[in-house]
């Protein structure tokens, strides 16, 4: 039967999206949402509605630890990564013709499989790896430094080299948006190139330096190939424990609660993070 | 002239690799004069006045401000400042730091900054804006704005560049009046740059005409308009009918031609060409022809024409017509009052001029000509 009202039509059109949305994000998160107020009874769930995960998740010490050291861990990563991606994305941007080919180079480390990448870490920094026995052989160091893998310090290097790109992108992009008229405009008032940055370039790049941390931040928070592979025990994040629920200690309430609350978590401080932000972009005078 | 100069340019030249976008420019401009430099587009003007403001350093040559040598100063050290073509209006701030952007080091306080910035507000009419969006604000009030932070730095020169090209046709003549007004009661030099010839001539003081990164003339409007010096010129500036003619003898104040198509007139010599040969060129404006019917009386020359085509412009209605014996269609301008001539396509007439209508363009050069169309 032919679409007749432009009603039908747009339900029509919408019908894939809504399908989408329903079934992939819609559901699971429903579900997350139902296990998380019902009780794991040694092989089965009794479905009686209850606080009790909430109350025993929040009163556990080591719950709140991991949550913070997630939160703590991510915001290095944010920090470290959109540091060193604006130069990049500035550079890419305005002082080079061949944007392409730089932008091309970026995404190299995407070629390969995310594992993988976190892997190639791991033989870089390992007691026999590729850093401690190149400086062994250079006669640098005399037995292997093993500060390197398995802690904080392992997780913040892998995740801010495997986000690299993601960072530097949407930098990149309102960069590139800035009128160049504009900046000549500021120097033409009496800026020198240092005043031009910090009054004109940074404040018309906060969106891009936003929309870089929440890509960064969001997914880091919830990392868990990366601690499990090179956090050894004080590298380890919420994640890890998320996943000791699902598999190993087979309490899926108690997981699904521990999920919703790093999503809260998460949503409470990326919404703060934005807001200063944009409080702070509205001071440059 | 006994005033004061302000910028003197002296043999400045901008290459681009092979190109060179201005070449040998010598300038001398006037404290408290309104000047732009017109041209077609490409033809080095931008680039001319992105060397005034700082923005390129030219290949050789110098350029002073005020006596000083600033070629190789930068542009945020120059006491120059410029109104941009898409306007340039910082999209985070608003309409009061906006304007108060350049007044950051200039050790005032707030308080002196604010009234400031309020002053210059008012002086374009936005008084009261200063908390507004640059988002809120019309093409016109942006053009404001950007006038406002200029001149709330109290330049030596202030540029402009195309400043009214993004404006629709109603609000660019009335910022044209007003513009030049403003310009009247601040005494600031004004530099613009336009490609719009009715703009600089309703302007300016002086106009410099640029081609090919040359600058052709440098004259009062009305000279540039009566006198031009070269065929180019001419033909930029206003409506030209070109014809070829024949010098018979130079002698005086005027010039004994024989006019392809009009005979034999006296033409006066224009002090604006220096080279005459035999071979001559000469223009007569469109609303100096007359178009009658009948053969008109009083004119020094009459020539039958035909009609070939009307176009009908309101305020006046232009004419296209042959004549014989000139190579190119002539284009007439008629005034459209309520008794105005009316002819149809196709129809004969008779076409009258004066001897002191006709301008005389010194030796025919055809590779001038080509020169002239091309750009």
């Amino acid at each position: 039967m032919p679409l007749r009202t432009d009603t039908s039509k747009g339900l029509a059109l919408g019908a894939p999206a809504t399908l989408y949305v329903g079934l992939l994000v819609v559901a699971p998160l429903g579900m997350l949402v139902a296990y998380s107020f019902w009780t794991q009874t040694y092989v089965a769930i009794d479905h009686s509605l209850t606080w009790e995960n909430y109350r025993s998740a929040i009163g556990d010490p080591l719950v709140r630890h991991l949550l913070f050291r997630s939160v703590w861990i991510a915001a290095l990563v944010t920090l470290m990564t959109v540091l060193l991606a604006y130069p990049i994305a500035y550079f890419i941007a305005f002082r080079t013709e061949r944007k392409a080919l730089w932008l091309l180079l970026i995404t190299i480390p995407f070629w390969t499989s995310y594992l993988l990448r976190v892997f190639a870490w791991k033989l870089i920094l390992g007691f026999n790896g590729l850093l401690n026995s190149g400086l062994q052989g250079l006669g640098l160091i005399h037995e292997p430094m093993t500060w390197l893998l398995y802690n904080e310090f392992a997780v913040v290097l892998t995740l801010a080299h495997a986000w690299a790109p993601f960072a530097i992108l949407p930098i990149y992009v309102s960069l590139q948006k800035i009128d160049r008229r504009l900046l000549e405009a500021a120097t033409d008032l009496g800026s020198g190139k240092l005043e031009r940055f910090f009054r004109v370039t940074l404040p018309l790049t906060i969106p891009g330096i936003i929309s870089s941390s929440l890509i960064i931040f969001i997914p880091t928070v919830g990392d868990y190939v990366t601690p499990a592979l090179v956090g050894g025990a004080d590298g380890k994040m919420i994640a890890n424990l998320i996943q000791v629920q699902f598999g190993p200690a087979n309490d899926w309430p108690l997981g699904a609660t521990l999920s919703l609350l790093a999503m809260v978590t998460v949503g409470i401080v990326a919404v703060g993070y934005v807001l200063l932000l944009r409080f702070l972009g509205s001071r440059i005078r | 002239m006994t005033a004061e100069t302000i910028i003197e340019l002296s043999g400045v030249e901008k290459r681009f690799g092979t190109l060179t976008a201005v070449r040998d420019l010598d300038l001398e401009l006037v404290k408290g004069e309104f000047f732009s430099l017109l041209g077609p587009s490409g033809c080095g003007k931008t680039t001319a006045l992105r060397m005034i403001a700082g923005f390129q350093e030219p290949s050789s040559g110098t350029i002073r401000i005020d006596g000083e040598d600033v070629s190789t100063v930068p542009a945020n050290r120059r006491p120059t400042n410029m109104v941009f073509q898409s306007y340039a209006i910082f999209p985070h701030l608003d309409v009061g730091d906006n304007v108060g952007f350049g007044l950051h080091r200039s050790g005032l306080s707030r308080k002196e900054r604010r009234a400031r910035v309020s002053e210059a507000l008012e002086l374009v009419e936005l008084g009261g804006y200063e908390r507004r969006r640059a988002n809120q604000l019309s093409g016109g009030q942006q053009q404001r704005v950007a006038l406002a932070r200029a001149l709330v730095m109290r330049p030596k020169v202030l540029l402009l560049d195309e400043p009214l090209s993004a404006l629709d046709k109603n609000l660019r003549e009335a910022m044209q009046l007003e513009l030049r007004r403003l310009q009247q009661s601040i005494g600031i030099t004004f530099v613009m740059v336009t490609h719009d010839q009715y703009e600089a001539m309703t302007m300016s003081d002086r106009i410099g005409v640029m081609f090919n990164g040359q600058l052709e003339q440098v004259d009062t409007p009305q000279t540039l308009y009566a006198s031009p010096g070269t065929r180019s010129v001419a033909n930029f500036i206003g409506g030209m009918n070109f014809l070829p003619a024949r010098l018979h003898n130079e002698g005086g104040g005027t010039l004994d031609m024989e006019i392809a198509g009009f005979g034999a007139m006296a033409v006066g010599r224009n002090p604006n060409v220096a080279d005459h040969g035999r071979n001559a060129l000469v223009g007569i404006r469109p609303e100096q022809l007359e178009i009658a019917a009948h053969r008109p009386e009083g004119y020094d020359s009459t020539v039958q024409c035909r009609v070939a085509d009307i176009a009908f412009y309101g305020e006046s209605i232009h004419y296209f017509v042959e004549v014989d014996g000139v190579p190119e269609t002539m284009t007439v301008a008629v005034p459209n009052y309520f008794h105005s001539v009316d002819f149809t396509r196709g129809a004969t007439a008779w076409l009258g001029v004066q001897a002191a209508s006709v301008i005389d363009l010194g030796r025919n050069r055809d590779n001038e000509t080509q020169q002239g169309e091309k750009t």
